[in-house]
């Protein structure tokens, strides 16, 4: 054998591979876009944030892909997550996002997770002109801060307790006994209760208080069993509504109704509390049977992330992203412009119709959900129900 | 006095950080001298006792709490004052019970009393304000913030150096070596104890001030959060309480190192620093700064030629 048309051979077939391989260049993909986000993998905040928000922002990721991209303007780009854990803690919080703003310039800023980080974050963005969507926010403070750059897409307290108190009218609820968390969600709410209870002339027979990380409530839910209310309303947030929910049953406290706030429309409440938490009521907003599009979120998200979104502020979170789409669609990644996109137009979301009074969304209204048959089912207001109240509850 | 020319050269080169406009250099600055701060100013009592003191969440909430109130109010350097001075009122306070406890008990009390004020101030804030989170509008700009905190930092190097050569820091060695014999000495044991103390916590205190700032709200559960005081302690003890630069580098090394694992290692940071810890704990137990390198090398000298080099 000569071994020169061997080597010739060789790179003839080399300079045609590189001829081939030339168009894919030609065509070289379109720079990704960069998306900064913290969000808690450890730490307090670990398990709302894990169940609520950054399963949603994987999934959004691998959607938005698996579809070619974001169209901006004409070109499809990729999305890049630059995801990093902030382990609970407000400095490492406010430091990352400064870091996604000035040193790392993404194209995008997502929210972390709860009601403290977000009033940390909202200056830093609205400082750097970062429009922020943010899905789990509660508070009419941070609302009243009128941030031009900053979104809430979760319904605030007062919208929250308007539907609670119509439901229970509309339940023929007379008396109530009230329990309440010492921290801003909880006296936020009582302060929106009371005076609509007033309006509606329920009588609040018991209302106590108590501190964050409480390991035994019977003695108060005791007291609130003597009184005898029609409904019992927790202001509660997880850990402690399971907590409520298993010392009430156990002690024989069977009100009516019964409502437990946060974490109530979450999974894990339905499997730790088991029958328990067949008719207890508590802050929701959508399940997989409201419409075609919540059922297609439903099933892509339990696909990816192998457990089911929340009931309540998963869906808005979802709905944050879908904003953020149809912002990006229609105006880039300018960012003025998104902001002003996002500040005066009504969105198509997962939860239907979405549109901004300031920082404050205002079109999905408060809403009441119920546990029925293991599913979170919307029973206030009428025009959004997706099942009858089952009233009284049943204790089993 | 070379090493205080180092020293001055550093503070200075620290103080024009905010030349370069970057916000991230900037607050990644601003985490590391926070930790100095607070590392230095707990070395400070608990280096030379060895009282394992953890009440410096306690300290460093109220201080984070009297920006919260007085804010609006005060000018800030007074409001760091003020913040530096509750800590130290409190220190006082809980001094003259705890310091008379050794060991694990003054350990566990400190921490237990850190939660004492935690829910003691939000019972007072829910009953007398009708609130527990507080938010702050109008903040200081974060230049001032760094700055702020770059004084504090340094005020804490200056005090250590200077109190450990006093007779306060003589006495205090003494007491962390027998407390009997100190007694016998001429040494008045918890007049010394609660000097040291309250001087430690309102560096903690003043800290707490001007950090609360960067957050905009703040509620009881971040700012009396038990993490700053593990992060302290931990630093302070790889670092070497003993001597000022122990809680110095410790600072340094743990922030940037923390920081540059979570952001490049997302899902493995907490395992490489767990691992970390365990390898400093067991192999530089006087810390990084009281190790004696040199009979490090010299043993590695001797495995590796096989007789002295």
């Amino acid at each position: 054998m000569h071994p020169l048309p061997r080597r010739l051979a060789l790179q003839a077939a080399l300079a045609i591979a590189g001829l081939l391989a030339l168009p894919g260049f030609a065509v070289a993909q379109e720079p990704t876009i960069k998306v900064g986000y913290t969000q808690s993998r450890s730490g307090p905040f670990a398990p709302g944030a894990q169940t609520t928000q950054e399963p949603n922002y994987l999934l959004w990721a691998e959607q938005v892909n698996a579809a070619g991209g974001l169209n901006v303007q004409g070109k499809k780009r990729k999305i890049e997550l630059v995801g990093v854990d902030d382990r609970s803690d407000m400095e490492t919080i406010v430091r990352s996002y400064e870091k996604f703003m000035t040193t790392d310039k993404v194209d995008i800023v997502l929210p972390p997770w709860g009601t403290g980080a977000n009033f940390a974050v909202a200056p830093v963005a609205n400082k750097h002109g970062y429009p922020l969507v943010a899905p789990t926010a509660l508070s009419q403070k941070l609302v009243d801060m009128k941030l031009p750059y900053y979104f809430v897409t979760l319904q605030q307290p007062k919208p929250m307790m308007q539907a609670l108190v119509d439901m229970l009218a509309a339940n023929g609820v007379k008396t109530v006994a009230v329990s309440y968390m010492d921290d801003l969600f909880g006296l936020e709410n009582i302060g929106a209760l009371e005076p609509l209870l007033k309006d509606k002339g329920i009588q609040v027979l018991d209302k106590k208080s108590y501190p964050l990380g409480v390991k035994d409530l019977s003695t108060m839910l005791k007291g609130m069993k003597a009184a005898n209310p029609d409904a019992f309303i927790g202001i509660t947030y997880p850990p402690d509504n399971f907590l409520i929910t298993g010392q009430a049953k156990e002690i024989g406290f069977a009100p009516k109704i019964f409502y437990t706030a946060v974490g109530t429309a979450f999974p894990i409440y339905r499997e730790r509390m088991g029958k328990a938490s067949e008719g207890v009521m508590g802050m929701g907003s959508w399940n997989p049977k409201m419409s075609k599009v919540a059922k297609t979120y439903f099933d892509a998200h339990v696909a990816l992330n192998k457990k089911e979104p929340d009931r309540w502020a998963s869906a808005h979170a979802w709905a944050a992203l879908e904003i953020i789409q149809q912002t990006v669609e229609k105006v880039g990644l300018d960012r003025k412009a998104m902001r002003d996109h996002i500040a005066k137009t009504e969105f198509d979301t997962v939860l239907g119709k979405m549109k901004f009074n300031g920082t404050e969304e205002v079109g999905v209204p408060g809403m009441v959900g119920q546990w029925q048959n293991g599913e979170f089912e919307i029973v206030w207001p009428p025009a959004r129900a997706t099942a009858k109240a089952v009233v009284p509850k049943v204790w089993n | 006095m070379k090493q205080g020319a180092i020293f001055l050269v550093a503070a200075l080169l620290l103080a024009a950080l905010p030349v370069l406009d970057s916000p991230f250099v900037q607050s990644m600055a601003l985490t590391c001298l926070m930790y100095a701060g607070l590392a230095v100013s707990w070395s400070m009592f608990s280096g030379p006792t060895r009282y394992l003191s953890l009440a410096t969440s306690a300290f460093f909430g109220l201080g984070a709490y009297c920006t919260a109130w007085g804010l609006a109010k005060l000018p800030w350097p007074l409001v760091i004052m003020a913040g530096g001075l509750a800590a130290m009122l409190f220190a006082l306070l809980i001094g003259l019970v705890v310091l008379k406890l050794r060991g694990a008990y003054f350990a566990v009390i400190t921490y237990g009393l850190g939660e004492l004020v935690k829910h003691s101030i939000t019972h007072v804030e829910k009953t007398y304000a009708g609130t527990v989170g507080r938010v702050m509008t109008e903040t200081p700009s974060s230049n001032v913030v760094y700055w702020t905190v770059l004084i504090i930092a340094l005020l804490a190097v200056f005090t250590y150096v200077h109190f450990g050569r006093s007779r306060y820091g003589h006495a205090l060695r003494g007491i962390g070596m027998d407390e009997e014999r100190a007694a016998t000495l001429g040494v008045n044991p918890m007049r010394v104890k609660l000097l040291g103390f309250c001087l430690s916590a309102w560096f903690a205190g003043a800290l707490g001030a001007a950090m609360a700032v960067r957050w905009t709200y703040i509620e009881p559960n971040t700012v009396f959060n038990p993490f700053i005081v593990f992060q302290t302690v931990l630093i302070s003890m790889v670092g070497g309480p003993l001597t000022v630069g122990g809680p110095l580098i410790g600072a340094l090394v743990f922030s940037l190192l923390s920081e540059f694992l979570r952001l490049s290692l997302p899902y493995l940071y907490m395992i490489l620093l767990g691992l970390l810890l365990i390898v400093s704990v067991l192999y530089l137990p006087e810390g990084i700064a009281g190790h004696d390198w040199r009979a490090l090398w010299a043993r590695f000298g001797r495995k590796r030629f096989g007789r002295e080099p």
